[in-house]
């Protein structure tokens, strides 16, 4: 179990935790012969340098077309990913009908991974609906499951209660089923979302065409200039980062009804 | 008291299967109930109290008899039947006064018409001051009140409450007996109450009836003639609950013995 710990304690020891390992990094990256590793410095000076001159590089494209196009890969895949996840999966949970409909098509086709896909992804696609289909592909599972999952989660005696006050099938759907299975649709969202935004950079980095962040760190990493690969992966971390902590606020806020006091 | 009938229950049997096993819950059971009056059912654990008020509801199929309301064969559930469920059943995401307006809208019922019927009851069952609050920001007494609410609202013709005070402590539920009696004489419901408590019987019902152990059937049926408020530490109440304690043991000990 956790204990309390003062807040100046748990500053104190953040403190010495993110500096022992930018220390340790540093120590690491100037014995590194080879010079792959840079230091947080340099990563830092040079992201500092790309966010502000914002120029163009080697790929064609300045740095904030790189960070738009993923962003905008990402928006479609995984919105498309929703917008077909979430009904199928209420109607999958239930039906019975659309359950034995879909279950098989799903069973087939979960086991593989999205990025198995990419290569056929880049020769039947045009760009950028490549990298849009492996988005949707690693976003759509995780939403469809849960949301499966929340719809036979809720309590049958909600189901009579309902009934017990009128409710015909149509009204059960919209006013009980749909809104009891929100917490676990955004449970789905927050995971997919993450999912996408793994399969992108990863789809990015094995060569769908245009920019992109995963396209600039592996040009970057071509001619060597590794102080920009990580410049690149730091802002693909922070993007990552931020868009879970949205989507976790709106999780929180709509599912607030459920948390246990 | 008019003795206007408004259920009739028919040679209502109910048999569970489940892959090989069967239980038979309920047994040849014929009951009357009259309009307006306050009647109980109780009768040792698993006797088919809970499957009969479900039978009513339109939430189990009989397997063999009939239940007629107003005359009427009962079917699917619905709305002149409100149930009030001991679990309380509230939805979780809507706050008492939505959840008291649930029925409403199913019903199409105008916004200003809704609004008028939920402030009704808020105050009729006492949740002033709590109208906004989720279900699990209330405590059980006050989840009780929303849930009794939320099945007055739609006036059904009966009100069908299933142990509804079985999880309160002692204190609240007397508090909740008294003031569900008060709501029973400004609303003049029939109320079917279904409960293990002897006690509660004695201190709710017009009539008792009481069940044989499993299958379901009546074992006696006794008009409560105690006026009201009833002392529950007077010399009458234990007369009328005595005989009742020991009808309810003798079921019980047969209930245990089968197992």
């Amino acid at each position: 179990m956790k204990g309390q710990l003062f807040l100046f304690s748990r500053i104190l020891l953040a403190v010495v935790s993110l500096v022992s390992f930018f220390g340790l990094w540093w120590w690491i990256a100037i014995h590194d012969p080879r010079g792959v590793l840079p230091t947080p410095q340099d990563i830092f000076t040079t992201l500092a340098r790309i966010v502000i001159t914002n120029q163009r590089d080697l790929t064609g494209h300045v740095f904030s077309d790189h960070v738009a196009s993923t962003l905008s890969r990402v928006f479609y895949g995984f919105s498309l990913a929703a917008v077909v996840a979430i009904p199928v999966g209420l109607l999958s949970g239930w039906s019975i009908w659309a359950e034995s409909i879909s279950k098989p098509i799903v069973e087939l086709l979960r086991p593989i991974p999205p990025f198995a896909w990419i290569p056929f992804a880049i020769i039947f696609f045009r760009e950028p609906f490549d990298s849009v289909f492996i988005v949707y592909l690693g976003a759509f599972f995780p939403i469809l499951l849960t949301t499966i999952a929340g719809v036979k989660a809720v309590d049958s005696i909600l189901i009579d209660a309902a009934k017990t006050l009128g409710a015909n099938r149509g009204h059960l759907f919209s006013k009980v089923i749909v809104p009891a299975s929100i917490p676990h649709i955004m449970t789905g969202i927050r995971i997919g979302l993450g999912v996408g935004w793994m399969t992108i950079v990863a789809a990015e980095l094995v060569g769908v065409k245009g920019g992109g962040l995963g396209v600039y760190i592996h040009t970057m990493s071509d001619i060597g200039r590794f102080e920009n690969v990580f410049a690149g992966m730091f802002i693909i971390g922070i993007i990552g980062f931020l868009m879970i902590t949205a989507v976790t606020y709106v999780e929180r806020r709509l599912s607030r009804w459920a948390e246990i006091l | 008291m008019g003795r206007d009938t408004i259920i009739q229950i028919r040679d209502l049997n109910k048999v569970f299967e489940h892959e090989k096993t069967t239980v038979e819950a309920l047994a040849d059971l014929n009951l009357d109930v009259y309009k307006g009056e306050f009647f109980c059912v109780i009768g040792p654990t698993g006797c088919g109290k809970t499957t009969l008020l479900r039978i009513i509801a339109g939430l189990e199929p009989p397997t063999k008899g009939e239940i007629l309301l107003n005359g009427q064969k009962v079917g699917k559930p619905g709305a002149d039947r409100g149930l009030v469920f001991q679990e309380f059943a509230l939805f979780p995401w809507r706050t008492s006064r939505k959840n008291i307006e649930f029925g409403l809208e199913i019903k199409r019922l105008p916004l200003e018409e809704r609004q008028e019927i939920v402030e009704r009851y808020i105050k009729l069952v006492g949740l002033q001051g709590f109208e906004n609050a989720l279900p699990r920001q209330l405590s059980s007494g006050m989840k009780q009140r929303v849930a009794i609410a939320r099945a007055l609202a739609t006036d059904p013709e009966v009100l069908l409450m299933d142990e509804p005070f079985g999880s309160l402590d002692a204190q609240t539920r007397n508090i909740m007996q008294r003031e569900l009696l008060a709501i029973w004489e400004e609303t003049k419901k029939t109320v079917v109450f279904v409960t293990h408590s002897v006690d509660e019987a004695v201190y709710l019902a017009d009539r008792i009836v009481v069940l044989t152990a499993r299958p379901g059937t009546v074992k006696k049926l006794m008009e409560v003639k105690l006026p009201r408020p009833r002392d529950r530490t007077g010399e009458e109440f234990y007369a009328v609950r005595r005989p009742l304690l020991q009808e309810l043991e003798i079921e019980a000990e047969k209930a245990m013995k089968k197992g």
